[in-house]
Formats: C-alpha cells, sequence, structure tokens
C-alpha cells in the first residue's frame, strides 16, 4: 500500500520532465508520429490484461486475469472465446490457432483445441514444479519461448501484506518466509527453464516481482524488476543462468546456502549479483516496468529496429531502450518512449502485430492502472529522436534519428549531465545519493549531424547517467520531444578497446552466432 | 440502487403512449391494483435482458421495473415496448432521435418507454396493456443494442415454445438462456456449465479448481495434490472478493457444502499404504465441457471424471487406472456421503479392486436426503 501511494505522486506531477508530455499531448506542431487507437473489448468482460500474443493467421490471443482466453479478429473487430476458468493468466505464446501455452498462478498449461471447434478441450499441465504459498503476489510471469522449444517464465516472491495459507504446495522455508517480499516456497524470486523435453530447472535467482521476460534473437534472455526491498530502483537485467540477482530471500532455494539469506552481509550479497543493465529511475517516469519486447518488426514501427520497449504501469507512457556491449556485457540507457494522454495507465503487456503495430494490454488489476487494449501504429513519419547512445573512453555519443541543428546542438549548454547512484539495502527504494552535475566539456557535432560526441569531465562506474537535452532541435526545427535519457554505467570503456557502436545488433542478433 | 427520475426531454414522448399513465403506480388507481402485473426485467450482460418474454391480459395494468445490471459503468439501456412487428422499424429510426431523447423516436409505433438507465439504475414504468391482443415486442434501442437485446409482451395470446418464438433473440431460446441462472456470478466472461473457474478456495491448497455442473452441484478438486477435496450445491463460486483489490481474498463457495474429504489422496496403487508421488498433469473437457481429470500416481496414469447422479443428488466419479496392479479406493465414513462402487469388494470402507476392475470404474457419493443442499 505504501508503494501504491507513492507512485500516485508522480502521476499528478506528470510535468517532471519538462516539454515532453506537454509536448505530445497537446499534439502541437511537434506532434510525435505515432498514433494511439483503442480496441474495443465485448461488453461483461473485465479486459484486465494479463498477456498477448499474435496467432499465425494475424489474430490476437489475450488472455485476461479473470481467466479468459480471447481470440481478437482485427479486420472483423470480433472476439472470441478460445477458454474460461485460468487462474491469474500473465502471459500467453501462440504456437497455433489450435495450440497456445498459458502461464496461470498454479502452472504453466498448454491448451489445444483438439476437434478444431475453436475451443480449447485439452489442458495439459507442462509444469507445476513450484510452490504456492497462497499468498496474494505469488504471481507466475511469462512465459517466453526459445528457439529450440524451451518456456522460460518468472515467479514473484510473495508479500508480506498477505499471508502464508493453511495448506501450501511444496515445501515451506521459514528461512524464505523472512523478508518483506519473501520466498516461503520453492522458486519464489527465481526465473525457471523447461527444457524441450520437459524438464523444469530453476535457472537464475534474485528477483522479486518479475513482470516482465523477453527473449532476444540470440536467445538473450531479459527480464525486468521492479523498485522495492532491495531495488532501489526499477531494473532490466540481461539473466545470467545459475546465478543471482540481487533480491536475497530465493537463495533459501540455492542449494548450499543454509543461513537466512537476509543475514548474509550485504557486501557479499553485492559481489553475488549480477548488475542489471538497465536502471530504470524511480518515480521520475517509471514506477512500475512491466513486459519488455524487442523491435523485430523490420522497420514498420519506426527507426528502432532491434531495441526494446518496456510498459510501465503508472504512467501513460512507454519506455525504450538502448543496449550495447561494453567490456562483454550488455548496458545501455532506458528513455521515454510515448508518453500521452491518449495512452492508458498499467501498460501490463506489450506484443507486435505482424503489421507492425505494437498493441498494450492494460490491467489495474490490484495496482494503479486501467483495463483494456490499445495500439500504437508508426505515421511513417520520422520521429526526431535520440536513435542510439554509446559510452566512449570520454564520455558519450549521441547519434539522432535525424540531423541535429547545428548552432543548438553545438553548444554545451544544451546538455545538463547529472550521475547519481542507487543503493543497494535491504531499504524499500533508494534516494538518489550522490547527486552532481558533471560538466559537459566538449560537443563535436558529426558533418551529417546526427552524432553528437559529448566530452564528460567525469565518467563514473556503478552510477546513472542523466542527460537532458530540452533545447535540442532537428535541422527542420521538430524539438526533441523525448529528451532525456538514463544511461546505466556499469562498466567503463577501456582506453584502447575498439569501441562498438550501439548498434541494435548487440541485443538484435545481428552479430550472429 | 437508485431510481432515476424521468428526463424531461422523453416526457412529451411517453404522452404518445395510449392510455399510459406515465409513471408511478398510484396512477393505475387502487381498484386497479389487484389486477397490476408486477415485472421485473434486467439489462444483463453481453446485450441481453433477463426476461424475454411474458405474458399480460388485454388492458391490465403493468407495472413494469427496468434495472440495468449491465456491470460496465458507461453501458445505458432503456426499454421501449413497440407495437406488433415495429420492433426493427423503431430500433431504427432510433438511432436518429439521439442521445437527447434517450433514443426513443418520435413515431406511432413506439407505445411505452423507458428513459436510457445507468449501470446500477433502475426505472419504473406503469401503464395499460393494449387491449388489442398481439406479441409486442420490447427492445433496448441505445444504437447497436436493439439487434441483440429484445424480447416480447405477450398480449392476451399463448406463447409459442421458447425454442421457436422469433421474438425471442436466438441465443435465448433455452430455458437456461432465457433465466440465466444467478450460479454464473464472479466467474470467467464467456463461462458456460459444466463450468472451470481456478481459483483460492477456503479449506483447499492454492491451486484449487472449482468445477460448476448444469444441476447445481460442485465441487472442488485441488490440483496442489490431485483430489476432490469438497462437494457443495445451491450455487457455483463468486471469484468477486478474491478479484477485488490485491487478490488475497477467497472466492466464495456459494452454496452448502455436503461432502468434505477426510482422507486425503483416496488411491493406493499396489500393496504400499503410502500413497506415493502423485502428479497433476490436467484435464480434458469431455461430453460437452466436463473436465476429465489426469494425473499420476508413481507414473501410473489415472482418469477421473466427475458428473451429477444421473437419479438424485450426489456425485459419480469414473476412473480409469492403468495398472497390472490391485488399487484400493479410501473412503471417508463422516465425509458427509454415502458410497457405492461399480465394481470391486468393499472392505469396510476401503475399496479393494483388481487391476483388471481398476481399468474402469465408478464410485458414487450420496448424501443423505436430508442434506439440505443436494437438491
Amino acid at each position: 500500500m505504501i508503494r501504491k501511494l507513492l507512485a500516485l505522486s508522480p502521476i499528478l506531477g506528470l510535468a517532471v520532465l519538462p516539454g515532453e508530455a506537454s509536448a505530445q499531448a497537446k499534439g502541437s506542431k511537434a506532434t510525435y508520429p505515432y498514433r494511439i487507437e483503442t480496441i474495443e473489448t465485448p461488453e461483461g468482460l473485465v479486459p484486465e490484461t494479463g498477456g498477448l500474443d499474435f496467432l499465425p493467421d494475424g489474430r490476437l490471443v489475450a488472455v485476461f486475469h479473470h481467466g479468459e482466453v480471447m481470440f481478437y479478429d482485427p479486420q472483423a473487430k470480433t472476439w472470441h472465446v478460445f477458454a474460461t476458468g485460468l487462474h491469474d493468466p500473465l502471459g500467453v505464446v501462440a504456437i497455433s490457432e489450435r495450440e497456445l501455452i498459458v502461464a496461470q498462478r498454479p502452472e504453466i498449461t498448454r491448451l489445444k483445441d483438439t476437434d478444431g471447434d475453436g475451443r480449447a478441450d485439452v489442458f495439459e499441465t507442462i509444469t507445476d514444479e513450484f510452490g504456492m504459498s497462497g499468498n496474494y503476489a505469488e504471481f507466475t510471469h511469462g512465459p517466453v519461448m526459445d528457439a529450440e522449444g524451451a518456456l522460460y517464465f518468472s515467479l514473484n516472491t510473495a508479500s508480506n501484506n498477505g499471508p502464508v495459507r493453511p495448506i501450501i504446495r511444496g515445501t515451506y522455508s521459514p528461512q524464505g518466509r523472512i523478508g518483506r517480499m519473501f520466498s516461503a516456497v520453492p522458486y519464489r524470486g527465481w526465473v525457471m527453464k523447461v527444457t524441450p523435453d520437459g524438464k523444469t530447472i530453476p535457472w537464475a535467482s534474485g528477483f522479486r516481482s518479475p513482470n516482465g521476460l523477453v527473449l532476444d534473437k540470440d536467445g538473450n534472455l531479459f527480464v525486468t524488476d521492479n523498485q522495492g526491498d532491495w531495488l532501489g530502483a526499477s531494473k532490466l537485467f540481461h539473466v545470467q543462468p545459475g546465478r543471482f540477482h540481487g533480491h536475497p530471500p530465493s537463495l533459501a532455494w540455492e542449494p548450499g546456502i543454509h543461513t537466512i539469506p537476509l543475514t548474509i552481509p550485504v557486501p557479499i550479497l553485492d559481489k553475488m549479483r549480477v548488475r542489471e543493465a538497465v536502471q530504470i529511475p524511480y518515480g521520475f517516469f517509471a514506477n512500475s516496468p512491466s513486459q519488455p519486447v524487442f523491435d523485430y518488426t523490420g522497420g514498420k514501427f519506426g527507426p528502432f529496429e532491434g531495441q526494446l520497449f518496456i510498459g510501465e504501469m503508472n504512467h501513460p507512457m512507454i519506455m525504450r531502450v538502448i543496449l550495447e556491449e561494453v567490456n562483454h556485457q550488455l548496458q545501455g540507457a532506458v528513455v521515454p518512449f510515448i508518453r500521452s494522454e491518449e495512452l492508458r495507465l498499467g501498460n501490463n503487456r506489450l506484443a507486435f502485430a505482424p503489421d507492425g503495430s505494437l498493441w498494450v494490454g492494460q490491467t489495474d488489476h490490484g495496482w494503479v492502472g486501467a483495463k483494456g487494449i490499445q495500439r500504437i501504429v508508426w505515421t511513417g513519419e520520422m520521429p526526431m529522436d535520440v536513435y542510439r547512445i554509446s559510452l566512449t573512453t570520454n564520455g558519450f555519443d549521441l547519434e539522432f534519428t535525424k540531423p541535429v541543428d547545428r548552432r543548438t546542438a553545438s553548444d554545451p549548454k544544451a546538455y545538463q549531465v547529472t550521475r547519481y547512484y542507487y543503493e543497494y539495502s535491504l531499504n524499500y527504494g533508494s534516494p538518489q545519493h550522490d547527486k552532481q552535475a558533471v560538466p559537459v566539456t566538449d560537443v563535436r557535432v558529426s558533418p551529417d549531424g546526427k552524432r553528437v560526441s559529448l566530452k564528460l569531465a567525469e565518467l563514473k562506474k556503478d552510477y546513472v547517467f542523466q542527460l537532458d537535452m530540452k533545447g535540442l532541435v532537428a535541422e527542420d526545427g521538430t524539438p526533441l520531444i523525448n529528451s532525456t535519457v538514463f544511461y546505466t554505467i556499469n562498466q567503463l570503456r577501456l582506453p584502447g578497446a575498439a569501441p562498438r557502436p550501439a548498434t541494435a545488433s548487440v541485443a538484435g542478433g545481428t552479430s550472429g552466432r | 440502487m437508485r431510481t432515476r427520475s424521468l428526463g424531461l426531454t422523453l416526457a412529451p414522448l411517453l404522452a404518445l403512449a395510449p392510455a399510459a399513465p406515465l409513471e408511478g403506480g398510484e396512477a393505475a388507481g387502487a381498484g386497479a391494483a389487484a389486477d397490476t402485473l408486477e415485472v421485473t426485467i434486467k439489462a444483463i450482460p453481453g446485450l441481453r435482458f433477463d426476461r424475454v418474454r411474458f405474458q399480460v391480459n388485454p388492458g391490465q395494468v403493468v407495472k413494469l421495473t427496468f434495472i440495468n445490471e449491465d456491470p460496465q459503468d458507461d453501458m445505458d439501456h432503456n426499454l421501449v415496448i413497440t407495437r406488433p412487428g415495429a420492433r426493427l422499424t423503431v430500433v431504427q429510426a432510433a438511432v436518429k432521435a439521439g442521445a437527447d431523447k434517450h433514443y426513443v423516436p418520435d413515431i406511432p409505433e413506439v407505445l411505452f418507454a423507458t428513459p436510457l438507465v445507468q449501470g446500477g439504475e433502475s426505472y419504473t414504468l406503469t401503464f395499460t396493456a393494449p387491449a388489442e391482443r398481439g406479441a409486442y415486442p420490447y427492445a433496448c434501442t441505445f444504437p447497436g443494442h436493439g439487434v441483440l437485446m429484445y424480447g416480447a409482451m405477450y398480449v392476451g395470446i399463448e406463447m409459442p415454445p421458447l425454442a421457436s418464438d422469433e421474438n425471442v433473440p436466438p441465443g435465448q431460446r433455452t430455458i437456461a438462456d432465457a433465466q440465466p441462472p444467478p450460479r454464473l456470478r464472479g466467474v470467467s466472461y464467456g463461462t458456460e456449465f459444466p463450468a472451470i473457474s481456478r481459483t483460492f478456495l477456503p479449506e483447499s491448497g492454492p491451486a484449487s479448481i472449482a468445477v460448476g455442473l448444469p444441476d447445481g452441484q460442485s465441487y472442488n478438486f485441488d490440483a496442489g495434490v490431485s483430489y476432490l477435496r469438497y462437494a457443495w450445491s445451491g450455487g457455483f463460486v463468486d471469484n468477486t472478493p478474491h478479484w477485488r483489490g490485491n487478490g488475497n481474498a477467497y472466492a466464495l463457495v456459494v452454496g452448502q457444502i455436503y461432502y468434505r474429504n477426510k482422507v486425503g489422496f483416496p488411491l493406493r496403487i499396489g500393496a504400499r499404504d503410502s500413497v506415493g508421488v502423485v502428479k497433476f498433469k490436467g484435464y480434458r473437457l469431455v461430453d460437452g465441457g466436463y473436465p476429465e481429470f489426469r494425473y499420476t500416481v508413481d507414473g501410473v496414469e489415472v482418469r477421473e471424471l466427475i458428473r451429477s447422479r444421473p437419479d438424485g443428488p450426489g456425485l459419480v466419479r469414473t476412473f480409469e487406472i492403468q495398472t497390472d496392479q490391485p488399487v484400493r479406493f479410501l473412503t471417508d465414513p463422516d465425509g458427509g456421503v454415502r458410497f457405492e462402487a461399480s465394481a470391486g469388494r468393499w472392505n469396510g470402507s476401503v475399496l479393494e479392486l483388481t487391476a483388471a476392475q481398476a481399468r474402469r470404474f465408478t464410485v458414487t457419493m450420496i448424501p443423505p436426503a436430508d442434506a439440505g443442499g443436494a437438491r
């Protein structure tokens, strides 16, 4: 509840990003070239959306909290009930028009329509090899499927605001029970893998509220996690199998750890943990990031092929993430993408349609949000945006979607850079520590006007660098609407190392293997 | 529930209605009160009236209470009674009438009408039925609704069989649809009987599956342990409390529990007394939607299909077990029901079956006649 209250205030203060919200919402000259459409849902359906995917024939499949699995024909604008009665389904993978895989609270389930009447008649348990204490927060997120047919899903920890029920499923761990968000039954706070031959493997630990999984083309798994205890800010992880990702109670299920996870000294936990690829500053523009999705539309959704879009529950916003590899690790930046009064809150699930539009499923199930489904369509015009950002040995290279106006872009005062860090501790969230302005000592604009190289007085590992570029405009006069970038520096670019451009290919899959 | 007063804009329209005391039961006069027909019609989810037809005598006073129970907050409905055969004419004309006139067109085909009623509100319309016998359609004339949401008032004539009543929407020409059972509340959209609702149930594990059978009985199969935990009758489940807020609350078991499992997992395969490793494998919908559960006991597959007892209250559980070992089925004498079996031998409260008998057998659970709930 505390979090909910905290979460509300930034909604009221939408103006925190100067210029942004207003420019997009008011549809001024700088109209952002994306259109938001609302999908009608049937009367009587409570469209609290838990999952979206597209069938091979182009129809949408949506699952809703109240247990429905529905198909939507975007041409005919008709809905069809495929199955009912599931428990809080929170994700769906469409295999075919007659076969789906759904994550629901108690299990991952294969739904099949074997007689072809358009309704599921087989509900096959793929795995239920994890515990349930009956706590409301024990959601099952996912699944996502890789090229080999393996499935990944994540198990939310339980909340201290709720109980452990008298009858549970699975072994009870008193050690794991300790914590604000806890893991009293097996693999709460873990990402799980189901191999193609059906074996369930606890795959990676240390998650709190991992409400969003996605695989890139190379099979790298990314998971979002929500700000709270042990998470100073919300995070996007590049999940490392077998490793711990920072939220301790799940260590109760790590073989070899017999102590109470919360009693492990913080410096040791800090050394054990995998650093997130991107920290998503809390409150400033995001409170509860949800599902990420890669843009593999081949340009149908605009210029951001290979980059990530992430939903957000508490703001009418979708974020965009730009990743790059530095010292063999993925790190990068988050920027606002769409922030519009036409977009609802509760942007819980994302899926790209075959036509390249981005479908957004919304929910307010026990949380700030809204209900329904909308879609975001690129109008075909080039937005004025930060296309890429890449850490250099002494600053950042910014690449824009359009040539910048050289006069404004050449002025160091056009860039306000601040840096701060979020503390890793059992506290709920973290203030921005050691926040300081970083002077921009040099600005160079490339001959084609699309690249700006900033030299900074300081670069610092384990800090978030926030770049504000409010006054920047394109050569054609279009203002830069999304003018704030948050880059998480885990690794510094070593002098002499060949700078790898912040291409989409790092996560976008053209690097090949 | 509040009653919304008649909008001023509608008043002139209603004045067209012949011999219709417009509003308030008092207009019908004390003398007529005894003969007044009181009818309640609700707008319910799925663009439907819960009551799609009723009968009245010519000239009889009708006090029609129209309740909008559609949970969509922004979904307004009205109820407009038309001259025989004029439903579609009125529905089409309504679009042009506009919201200001509550989508009630100013044409003689309209006899009586309520204003638009918001979700959760009601309106009472009192009028005198026409003297001329016939089927008088009614519809919601909100644009788009009228093609789905209609019914008929039969004045002084017999109603045709429901299945062939052209004045009733095709989807509601069955008894079940004409009067949707209140049992389906707080379940997934589109749920039909046999109904499934996986949810948090009291006195059960967190992976429970509530199953509602068409005859009013329900049971809880706990997928965490793969057995029937309890059975009840009278209603199904209502997830409204579970869906509210953070989802912590249990769903309501609607009705009276008449059986509670006291023995735990009831099957023993082979000579061992321990249960063995039980794994839930899912279910298949058979015979029009009955879940046939599948689980394994130490790798032996069990199928269990639970249906209502055909000749009275209680449940028939059909088991299919592919094993070459004998099977025992443990019952609980104090669970609330009497057990009968299609095969095997009773040894006290334990049913003993050979491997051949275990391939397919039924166990019938019969509540005592005075169990109350089971009808």
